[in-house]
């Protein structure tokens, strides 16, 4: 605890957590947003006429859905509203003049806001998955595999959190970054991550091109691995390419960060 | 007309301030525009992996796709900055001088703003449905028009209902940020054709919660799917569905204490 106290972390992911928890509405809303869409996708999945290729049947589908919400919202990150925020508004003087890395805060907040998400999500695929569970298929789950799942979810995690960030940090530069959020992370990572479309089931060039970009780490990775359809080495090639994305955009961070503060003025005052 | 012709005013006036912000004018244009170039790539990659849903292939998908925006997009013209006024109007204290005003609150509430950021995905999505006309997908039959044209109105009317609820919410919790996050939720529900659904909820979205009024039945009707009867009892259940939230506003309205209360 002496740790955690002396440079206060702790203290603040405990403040977020408090913070969040005041804007119940918000996370009702939120909820809707992130069991929603899933839902219906399965419903489509679930009544599609099959092409040939396709290697899914209706319990991958059901299982496949009914992770996305969780992971969606484990790996999810809400840095880029936050940080142009910031800038925008000047909130972000407070946070360069605390003595503390002044983007962990961005950190901490969105760790705490996933953390609390769970608090609904669990429960609900739970029962979700009572409701259907002669229909999926988890004979396959062994602990090597679970503890894959978790190394999976925290990459995607860190994936996820430095390729927003660095769209986030553009803010220094471009007034609005949403519409580049939405092109980069948005429309992309729903093509190609696996939300629309899982990406086992992509014809093979284009899973190819969706297994070489980060964007599948994110979201289908971690699910393709708790289907125990990967082999080990499949899952650790997995593993290779999310960590080499990490590292660049790591580096590109990094680099934006240096060169944009500089370039800050605070317009806040 | 005196109303109408306060409405066009107010109209003006909005769009001479969204012209003060040209840039930020364009981008949201732009970013409408992705908007709609990645849904439609949404269906094309769908149909790398099924042949059909539920009965729809990949065509008619994209007729249902091209009603949606259609309608999305008309919602987003003539309501959604309302919904967003509306949140700021409850906060700010500023309905309180509203309904001192003599002029019935709820249209100037449902209409005060426009926003034409979205023209440019209402001409996509004419475009697109020009396209599968074209393509004969959709076959030239007058009735079939007729049909969908009841079909559009019915989907613009109940989506007037659900904004009124909104708003209704908005009034009675005193603070609902982000209730276009709610509407745009439960637009998601209509992307794909009802027939998806397990026949139960299929049934709630025929009926008390009428989803497939949205998008699916008018883009059945443009099919030439949709029997006359759907169509019109849809249209009857938004107009019982307009009277029955108008007046569920004005009750709300009455019971409104402001912040003094």
């Amino acid at each position: 605890m002496a740790m955690f106290k002396a440079d206060g972390k702790f203290a603040v992911l405990i403040a977020y957590f408090k913070i969040i928890l005041t804007y119940r509405a918000m996370m009702l809303i939120h909820a809707i947003r992130l069991l929603l869409l899933p839902l219906v996708l399965a419903s489509a999945w679930l009544s599609i006429e099959k092409t040939a290729s396709n290697p899914y049947s209706d319990s991958d589908y059901l299982l496949y859905y009914l992770l996305v919400p969780v992971i969606m919202n484990l790996t999810d990150s809400r840095v880029v509203f936050k940080f142009s925020q910031a800038v925008k508004d000047g909130s972000l003087n407070r946070e360069l003049l605390k003595p503390f890395p002044p983007l962990m805060s961005y950190l901490l907040e969105s760790l705490a806001n996933n953390a609390l998400q769970l608090l609904y999500l669990v429960p609900f695929t739970l029962v979700f998955w009572l409701f259907v569970r002669d229909r999926v298929l988890l004979g396959h789950l062994k602990p090597s595999l679970l503890l894959f799942f978790v190394v999976a979810i925290i990459i995607g995690t860190l994936a996820r959190l430095v390729v927003s960030g660095s769209i986030a940090l553009l803010s220094f530069w471009i007034e609005d970054v949403t519409t580049l959020n939405l092109i980069l992370n948005g429309g992309i990572w729903a093509l190609l991550g696996g939300m629309i479309v899982p990406v086992a089931t992509f014809p093979e060039n284009i899973r190819h091109i969706a297994e070489l970009l980060p964007y599948r780490y994110m979201l289908s990775f971690p699910i393709e691995i708790f289907s125990g359809r990967l082999s080990n080495s499949e899952i650790y090639i997995g593993f290779a390419t999310a960590t080499f994305w990490i590292i660049l955009f790591a580096i590109i961070m990094h680099i934006i960060w240096k060169s944009g503060l500089k370039t800050y003025t605070a317009y806040g005052g | 007309m005196r109303q109408a012709s306060i409405i066009l005013h107010l109209w003006k006036a909005t769009i001479i301030q969204s012209m003060e912000y040209r840039a930020s004018f364009v981008f949201a244009i732009i970013a409408n525009f992705f908007d709609f170039i990645f849904g439609l790539l949404q269906y094309l990659v769908f149909f790398t992996a099924a042949k059909s849903i539920a009965g729809w292939d990949s065509d008619q998908m994209l007729v249902l796709y091209g009603v949606f925006m259609l309608v999305f997009a008309l919602h987003f013209i003539l309501l959604y900055p309302n919904l967003v006024a509306m949140g700021d109007m409850v906060n700010s204290g500023n309905l309180d001088l509203l309904l001192t005003k003599p002029i019935n609150a709820q249209l100037v509430v449902s209409f005060k703003r426009i926003s034409l950021e979205e023209l440019g995905s209402i001409g996509t999505a004419a475009l697109l449905l020009g396209w599968q006309f074209y393509r004969g997908i959709i076959v030239a039959d007058l009735g079939n028009f007729l049909l969908f044209g009841v079909g559009i109105i019915t989907s613009l009317l109940l989506i007037y209902c659900m904004f009124l609820l909104l708003i209704c919410l908005a009034v009675l919790m005193e603070r609902l940020d982000n209730m276009s996050q709610l509407l745009w939720s439960f637009f998601s529900l209509a992307r794909y054709p009802v027939e998806i659904y397990p026949n139960r909820i299929r049934y709630v979205f025929m009926s008390f919660f009428p989803v497939a009024f949205i998008a699916t039945i008018p883009a059945s009707a443009l099919l030439g799917r949709a029997s006359s009867v759907t169509v019109w009892s849809g249209f009857a259940l938004a107009i019982v569905g307009v009277v029955g939230c108008s007046w569920l506003w004005r009750c709300t309205i009455k019971s409104y204490t402001s912040a003094g209360g």
